[in-house]
């Protein structure tokens, strides 16, 4: 009996621990402070980590929160490298999962810091949850009720007032032309009125305009200066597509990455300083930041769509990929030659001198004529700036030559460049 | 009768008006316009921008064939891992001299490419960054997360990141000349020293 109240005892004893440890474990899980948590995050965490969508990293939301080992998950912020080294079956997995990205090592944070991190992850994504989950019959009603747009709506209402204003102010001019005829009229009886003096009725007020024959010259006169005028800049107007402004296959708005985000225009036109085409970016480089940032947008789906990529697994498929047809806007004809570099290198001329104010377009227009006569003005108004331009240093250095008097050759003008033959 | 008529031409003269405003004001600026003679305005000449019936694919800029290095093109032969990287570190030297002129450059082509997100000092404070972005490491202070700290970056790894990206960085090298690349890391080098 001694022997059994004993192990009882001991047994006992083990379960007691194992349960104090147990609550002390959940204790410590808990344990965390999320507002601490969230600041040690955004320090060190947001460059590669989001906690509701995979970045370079997983999304932290649901890896965190499904993951109950809180030991080994502090052990993996702290040095994943040393668990990678220690070929820890689990780091391994993740490791190989996401191609062998290294992930920062940690060693500075103190295991309250961790602590304080992962319940901060738990609880946001917790709470991430929740608003979906209130958000979703929400967003049901609203998809629902969606009929024509307010633009749509407003627009129409606009037209229709329009239209009354001119009916009444239309009808109260006939009312007073029909008065000054009736006045005119002996006595009309309604009744006595046959179809054909209807008819020379309808005509009587046309017929009095033209016998006036001052007022005949005066309306024809008028007509054909308007009409020749018209047909005068109709003419000169042909070809010159100043103010187009087509739909792209992307809402692409310039006035935020140019004007608000105050990137250069060099940035996605990258030939504009080395080539004769400032080129219009590829789709990678839209990817450099769109990887990341505004990834739910349906816009920036119709770039995931032309590469093939899938923002899931941050793969691409070439099979799936075709290329998005830009509509172009500037479009000199195939008889001039226009070279960007020469302009903005050599030059030194803004884009924004013959683009307009693009940094302020939410969608793109030709804001400048492009017509033969417009660029010969510039060029006839524009100071060359030569000093420190190495473009001129050639036509310096035989001008200096002439004015010491020596003999100068066709070839040091350039007269023996492939393109003066070859071209 | 007569009040009938009225009514029936007022009614089209009104819907005449609104009709050609609507049409006019809309069409207009989605147009090019009139155009004559149009066969010398359209290029017979492709841009690499422009779509090509020639090629199954659609496109003027086709990749060069399998195997071909384009004439001027700059090889690095280091690929995309950490091995490459480690690699590039020890073997790779910068091509171009620390002088005034690729400084110069080299700041230019920073702020243009590099400080929407790393910031005119490098600080990782650039103002896309400034918009919900996430930021870099600052080149002086900051710890790399291949191991190390940004400021001891080498010419061969910076060079390496701007080929082939890192993280949320993507590839600069469609951006980017190898030349170019170096007049950059020059500029880096002055950053990491702030």
């Amino acid at each position: 009996m001694r022997s059994i109240s004993l192990i009882f005892k001991q047994f006992s004893k083990t379960v007691l621990l194992l349960a104090c440890f147990t609550v002390w474990g959940i204790s410590a899980k808990a344990q965390g402070d999320p507002a601490k948590g969230e600041a040690i995050f955004k320090a060190n965490c947001t460059s590669c980590h989001k906690i509701d969508s995979r970045m370079t990293g997983p999304a932290l939301g649901p890896v965190i929160s499904s993951e109950t080992d809180d030991k080994w998950l502090a052990s993996w912020i702290r040095n994943n490298q040393a668990l990678i080294a220690a070929k820890d079956p689990k780091a391994l997995k993740i490791w190989n999962e996401y191609s062998q990205a290294s992930m920062s090592v940690f060693t500075q944070l103190s295991d309250d810091d961790i602590a304080n991190v992962i319940a901060y992850v738990r609880a946001d994504w917790k709470k991430i949850q929740d608003d979906q989950k209130k958000a979703a019959p929400a967003a049901g009603a609203v998809a629902e009720d969606k009929g024509p747009s307010d633009l749509a709506v407003y627009a129409l209402i606009g037209v229709i007032v329009v239209a009354l204003i001119i009916i009444l102010v239309l009808n109260n001019i006939i009312a007073t032309l029909e008065r000054l005829i009736g006045g005119q009229r002996l006595l009309p009886v309604e009744a006595e009125i046959t179809e054909s003096e209807v008819a020379a009725d309808k005509y009587a007020l046309l017929k009095r305009i033209l016998k006036n024959k001052k007022l005949v010259f005066f309306i024809i006169f008028a007509g054909t200066i308007a009409m020749c005028s018209w047909g005068w800049v109709a003419l000169w107007n042909t070809n010159v597509h100043q103010g187009y402004q087509p739909v792209q296959p992307i809402k692409f708005p310039h006035d935020l990455h140019a004007g608000v985000m105050q990137i250069q225009c060099q940035y996605c036109h990258s030939g504009a300083y080395k080539s004769k085409n400032a080129s219009i970016p590829s789709l990678n480089v839209c990817m450099n930041c769109h990887k990341t940032v505004k990834t739910e947008s349906l816009e920036i789906h119709k770039i995931y769509d032309a590469l093939g990529y899938d923002p899931q697994t941050q793969k691409y498929d070439s099979l799936k990929a075709r290329p998005i047809q830009w509509i172009r806007i500037h479009n000199l004809p195939d008889f001039a030659y226009f070279n960007h570099s020469q302009h903005v290198k050599v030059g030194g001329i803004k884009c924004q001198q013959c683009h307009g104010p693009v940094e302020t377009m939410k969608e793109v227009y030709q804001y400048s004529p492009l017509t033969m006569k417009w660029c010969i003005q510039c060029h006839k108004r524009t100071d060359i700036n030569m000093k420190g331009n190495a473009y001129y240093e050639n036509m310096i250095a035989v001008h200096d030559l002439i004015k010491k008097g020596v003999k100068v050759t066709p070839a040091q003008l350039g007269g023996i460049e492939c393109g003066k033959c070859h071209y | 009768m007569l009040a009938m008529n009225k009514y029936k031409v007022l009614g089209i003269a009104v819907v005449t008006v609104v009709a050609t405003i609507v049409t006019s004001s809309c069409n207009d600026k989605r147009s090019t316009g009139w155009e004559y003679a149009p066969n010398m305005y359209e290029k017979i000449a492709f841009d690499p921008d422009q779509a090509n019936p020639n090629f199954k694919d659609g496109k003027t800029a086709q990749l060069p064939p399998a195997g071909t290095t384009p004439v001027g093109f700059t090889r690095f032969d280091y690929p995309k891992t950490m091995d490459g990287y480690n690699q590039a570190s020890i073997e790779v030297k910068s091509m171009i001299l620390n002088n005034a002129k690729n400084y110069t450059d080299g700041k230019q082509l920073f702020l243009a490419f590099c400080s929407p997100c790393h910031g005119a000092t490098g600080q990782g404070d650039g103002t896309v960054v400034a918009h919900g972005f996430p930021a870099p490491p600052s080149y002086s202070k900051g710890q790399s997360s291949r191991g190390g700290a940004m400021k001891d970056l080498t010419d061969g790894k910076i060079y390496h990141t701007i080929t082939y990206g890192l993280n949320a960085m993507g590839s600069y090298a469609s951006q980017l000349s190898p030349e170019e690349r170096w007049k950059v890391v020059l500029y880096v080098h002055h950053l990491q020293t702030l």
